[in-house]
């Protein structure tokens, strides 16, 4: 009985020692996500979510993104309306998420100067998923990892269908940005 | 000893491929959703009688809406549209649960103003969206000269409604609506001065962008030769505007007369055409 328990004890330690080194995780939630989609001389077409929620595993560069679409807010209300009812269609697909690795991340060289990195991974938007590759900017002071960067999308590689009368203005190409200052 | 190596592998194991795979899953169980239904309607209007919709803050709605002759007096009257009567307004919201709208009428030269509030939103802890709707009339028909004894107050009207609406999917609404009509002026052996109805509407969405709505309204208080108003509309949206096709059996477009003064039959191919057109500002 008494190896048993002290089998037991012991694994308790080794799982609790192996998970407190591996886990060095930063994370947010009050995660910024931009994009914009307007055309010029025609009214402004973006939005901002200040609620996305973030993880970066430091250890070996996994990064998580996760968005509600809902979250995203206009200017216009009525144009918010219509981006939930009609483009990303809200009800069905409420998430917005993005699953990748930050290239050849160490955390121990990182500094207040930011650094470029290269991220790789998957976005996964209106119910489809679109591999997508972008360079961010990178830097840390003290607990706190600031990860900068952008990429564009089209929203026919994830079925959102821009209808004739408004595709004047709205524009094909949609950029979107992002800033995350994650914090252990 | 063996045992607890295996055991111990075992585990370390476990709690790698949890951390490989999971760093999304960690982030849903933090999300936090708004749970309001939004949009159960399109518009402010079902097809005559007001949804559950609110302007939001600083958004200006203009509004035109026609609605022509009957159509029973057939090609002599190009089906009605040599008579067309027109509504001509604006609605501003100050908040998003409040909205103030002005209008004019050219059926009995109607002056109207209303106040809209929502009391309370569809969420997963709550059925239903409650708004308040109360508007005043103003008839501004009757002339001094006809009426040497006319006081103001006799050319006002009071409605008070409650519209109730549940979105049950995502293509189909469904609202309530319960109103009292208050006339100050009426003909006592014609039709009461408190009228009280009850009524139903709804929206089925055929694409995105497009649904059918319908309405009707029962009033406890009819003459007999009055009928009760039901409507089909058709909503086409298009980014800024909204624009709503109708036919109904009840020619006016002020709650009052819509309610209490149906007019038209569908029986008898007595309906009129119309059309409410808004843009949003």
């Amino acid at each position: 009985m008494k190896t048993r328990f002290l089998e037991f004890i012991l694994c308790m330690v080794f799982i609790l020692v192996s998970a407190c080194f591996y886990g060095q995780k930063y994370s947010t939630r009050t995660g910024n996500l931009k994009f914009e989609a307007s055309m010029s001389s025609f009214e402004e077409v973006a939005a901002e979510n200040k609620t996305a929620s973030a993880v970066l595993e430091s250890s070996k560069g996994d990064l998580a993104v996760l968005a509600l679409m809902k979250g995203f807010r206009f200017k216009v209300a009525l144009m918010e309306e219509h981006f939930n009812e009609n483009y990303v269609e809200s009800d069905k697909y409420p998430k917005a998420s993005f699953k990748g690795k930050i290239e050849g991340f160490d955390a121990s060289k990182l500094s207040t100067d930011a650094k470029s990195f290269t991220v790789t991974g998957e976005l996964t938007l209106h119910g489809k998923t679109k591999k997508v590759t972008d360079v961010a900017k990178i830097s840390k002071a003290g607990d706190t990892i600031t990860i900068i960067g952008g990429f564009d999308v089209k929203p026919g590689d994830f079925d959102i269908e821009i209808p004739k009368l408004v595709s004047k203005k709205v524009s094909e190409k949609i950029a979107v940005t992002y800033n995350l200052i994650l914090s252990k | 000893m063996n045992r607890f190596f295996l055991l111990t592998a075992c585990l370390l194991g476990i709690t790698f491929s949890y951390a490989q795979d999971d760093l999304l899953s960690e982030l849903d169980s933090t999300q936090v959703s708004d749970s309001y239904a939004t949009a159960a309607f399109k518009g402010l209007q079902i097809v005559t009688l007001q949804t559950t919709k609110m302007p939001a803050k600083k958004e200006v709605y203009f509004v035109v809406s026609h609605r022509f002759g009957t159509v029973k007096d057939g090609f002599s009257e190009f089906f009605g549209l040599d008579q067309a009567t027109t509504k001509i307004g604006g609605v501003y919201g100050i908040t998003d649960w409040l909205s103030v709208s002005a209008s004019r009428h050219t059926l009995l030269k109607v002056y109207e103003a209303g106040l809209k509030y929502r009391v309370a939103r569809q969420s997963a802890d709550f059925p239903v969206d409650i708004v308040g709707y109360n508007t005043v009339d103003i008839n501004s028909l009757f002339k001094k000269e006809d009426y040497p004894k006319i006081e103001f107050s006799d050319r006002l009207t009071y409605i008070t409604q409650v519209l109730i609406s549940r979105k049950i999917s995502e293509k189909l609404s469904l609202q309530l609506v319960p109103s009292y009509i208050h006339k100050n002026l009426h003909n006592p052996a014609l039709e009461n001065n408190n009228q009280f109805s009850m009524g139903a509407g709804g929206r089925m969405k055929l694409t995105k962008r497009l649904s059918v709505n319908v309405e009707y309204m029962h009033n406890f208080d009819k003459p007999d030769f009055y009928t009760n108003p039901l409507s089909i509309g058709l909503d086409l949206e298009t980014g800024g505007h909204i624009f709503q096709l109708l036919f109904t059996n009840s020619q006016a477009m002020t709650e009052s007369g819509y309610v209490t003064n149906a007019a038209g039959d569908w029986g008898k191919g007595d309906f009129f055409f119309g059309f409410n057109l808004y843009r949003v500002f």
